[in-house]
């Protein structure tokens, strides 16, 4: 009886839910633009739309991954598979992430899941500064944005490998634990129950991504607004008269790269449209250093890690960008 | 029987995602937002959401003995491995900013018209600054002349032996996401006939599939189109330096979303641009010619017929690409 008052219950809220929301759609329809906004606005509120819109399919299918991966992965599993050296864990780390098509929306809620489950912090770090930036769809947008030269393409991706190991390198030795936010709840890493049914199992995995999704979302859309707002108020040529010597064109591109928060598969277009007005280093950087970390990136790993820790991080891949390419410019 | 605010907020929230998709790919505006190739990739976010929606409403009434938390595992032996909101903890002015921040991108989605990206962006995203010095880097290729700050190590090892107008180029994309509606998705063959057509024909028309490519390969090689006749769409973007006559018509290129939009177009020579206002679309014919801006060269359009147009249903521009397989 119980049950069935239950049941229905549900499916009356449901059909409330969906109810009340095109109650507030029709009045939403034919407003045009109701508040007489500037057109800046509306600009900023498309871009806006825009990347999140396109980040969407990415969150989604990445706080799934994270959600099987709470569920179906025991720390075993990964105790087994990491290698107990670190440096041949980091190595591991970072080909596996080159080796895995992610992008850094989506990476985040799954690197934090691969650390509860007991992946030391530097491998998890090597596997989410290699997993955007060096995938097949980069290299081939890379490439054709350059006009088919593939040197910048091979540049970007062996450049991004080896940046990416010796950060992870350096993780390894001044990070220590998880860095969570909340590092008390550690304690309880849980293995999956194994008398659990696969359906009960599959059942959690999906209400964990729902949970994993809101937790996510703020700080996507925090991300997100102020990419676009970025892009709609600052004058892209104010920065381009800044740099013109070799150290401050890398650090305005760089710059750059951060701020606009680009996919890491779509950003070679903007970068190619600035590839003669800076020298090959400049690009490499913006090529390089937006899909290792970005604005939308630092906010969604705060919404996961110490503020130390991501601030640590940015300071750290920033330096080491900013180091590597200046050494293979001095050596070109 | 309990009822959770909270987790039927979310169930709304989800459903809201899911409506507000629909609702974009339904009045066409998704277009306005994503390069239409990844269409079918927003309506999966759709879907997933949709399914999502239909489990969170599962938890919105709970009785006591089966309480909604949602790890599935006794609570005595062991706790979630991980630690997060699950949405039962009691509502505070934390949890309503953290709302209020995942309802405004709806508000604004279903109450806002998407904008066509306008002339303040291309200034924004560089103006002049950038079509010029896409063609500085496109003679240093062609020509070699050391003429430009040549700091580019890279371009200069390799200037272009013509590799471009043999048809030797391909544009290659991974299809992670095959759409054969997809009209930029063209074969190797189809794509060299294109680059062929363009060095041959005397009237160029720059239609929307090939402007891109037909205007990068065109910088490569300005003296070769010098004369011919060419026949194009844009909006009309100005900036100071620019002559009274002259405008640039433009267009924006959209490689995933109109985030990533970068500027392509023509500095135009048309009598009377001083009286056409900016983000005038134009319908325009005229001769490519060659000046130069800032110290470096760039193809000019000396416009001898032009009109004014509607905005085009799809006014961004998508990059070709190539089936591989």
């Amino acid at each position: 009886m119980n049950r069935i008052f239950r049941t229905n219950l549900i499916d009356f809220t449901g059909i409330l839910l969906i109810a009340f929301l095109l109650f507030v759609l029709s009045f939403g329809s034919g407003f045009g633009n109701p508040f007489e906004l500037p057109p800046s606005v509306l600009n900023l509120n498309t871009i806006f739309l825009s990347i999140l819109i396109e980040a969407m399919p990415f969150v989604l299918i990445g706080v799934l991954i994270a959600g099987s991966i709470q569920i179906f992965v025991t720390e075993e599993h990964i105790q087994r598979l990491i290698p107990k050296n670190k440096i041949l864990a980091v190595i591991m780390s970072c080909v596996v992430g080159a080796l895995f098509p992610a992008c850094e929306c989506g990476i985040v809620p799954i690197v934090r899941r691969l650390i509860s489950k007991g992946v030391p912090i530097y491998a998890a770090m090597g596997f989410m500064l290699t997993g955007p930036l060096i995938n097949p769809i980069v290299i081939a947008s890379t490439y054709m944005a350059f006009g088919n030269d593939i040197q910048i393409a091979g540049l970007r991706m062996g450049l991004g490998f080896l940046i990416a190991v010796v950060v992870a390198l350096i993780v390894s030795f001044v990070f220590k634990g998880t860095q969570f936010k909340n590092a008390t709840h550690l304690l309880h890493t849980t293995t999956p129950k194994k008398n659990q049914s696969f359906t009960n199992k599959f059942w959690s995995m999906l209400t964990h991504s729902i949970d994993e999704f809101f937790d996510m979302a703020k700080f996507l859309i925090l991300g997100a607004f102020l990419a676009a707002f970025v892009q709609t108020y600052m004058p892209a040529k104010a920065l381009l008269e800044a740099g013109s010597g070799p150290i401050s064109s890398l650090l305005v591109m760089m710059g750059l790269a951060y701020v606009l928060s680009l996919c890491s598969e779509a950003d070679a277009f903007i970068g190619a449209s600035f590839s003669s007005i800076f020298p090959t280093t400049s690009i490499l950087g913006f090529l390089i250093f937006g899909p290792m970390i970005d604005l939308k990136n630092t906010l969604m790993m705060l919404s996961v890690f110490r503020v130390k820790f991501v601030m640590g991080m940015l300071a750290l891949v920033a330096s080491t960008v900013f180091i590597t390419l200046m050494l293979v410019q001095s050596i070109l | 029987m309990t009822f959770h605010f909270q987790q039927a907020f979310r169930a709304f929230i989800l459903l809201a995602f899911t409506v507000l998709i629909i609702k974009l790919h339904m009045t066409g505006e998704i277009t306005k937002l994503i390069n239409p190739k990844y269409e079918g990739l927003s309506k999966t976010a759709a879907i997933i959401f949709l399914i999502l929606f239909f489990i969170q409403i599962t938890r919105i009434w709970s009785t006591k003995k089966t309480s909604s938390h949602s790890c599935n595992h006794d609570h005595e032996g062991s706790n979630c491995g991980h630690h997060h909101d699950h949405g039962n903890t009691p509502f505070s002015s934390k949890k309503f900013i953290s709302y209020a921040i995942i309802v405004f991108p709806l508000l604004t989605g279903f109450f806002l018209p998407p904008k066509v990206l306008d002339s303040s962006i291309a200034d924004k995203k560089g103006g002049m600054a950038i079509l010029a010095n896409k063609k500085q880097k496109a003679s240093e290729e062609s020509t070699e002349t050391g003429e430009f700050d040549s700091s580019d190590p890279w371009l200069e090892e390799q200037p272009l032996t013509g590799e471009n107008s043999t048809g030797e180029t391909s544009f290659i994309e991974d299809n992670a996401i095959p759409d054969l509606e997809y009209k930029n998705l063209m074969s190797k063959e189809e794509y060299d006939q294109l680059i062929q057509h363009l060095s041959q024909t005397d009237r160029i028309v720059m239609d929307d599939t090939v402007f891109a490519t037909y205007y990068d390969e065109m910088s490569y090689d300005l003296e070769k189109y010098k004369g011919k006749e060419i026949e194009l769409t844009g909006f009309a973007y100005k900036e100071e330096g620019l002559e009274q006559d002259q405008l640039v018509l433009s267009r924006f290129l959209i490689t995933h979303c109109v985030a990533d939009a970068s500027v392509i177009g023509f500095l135009s020579e048309i009598p009377g641009a001083a009286n056409i206002e900016e983000d005038t679309w134009i319908s325009a014919t005229g001769v490519l010619d060659v000046t130069t801006f800032n110290g470096v060269e760039l193809p000019i359009i000396k416009v001898t017929k032009w009109n004014i147009v509607d905005e085009p249903k799809e006014p961004y521009l998508y990059p070709i690409s190539i089936k591989i397989l």
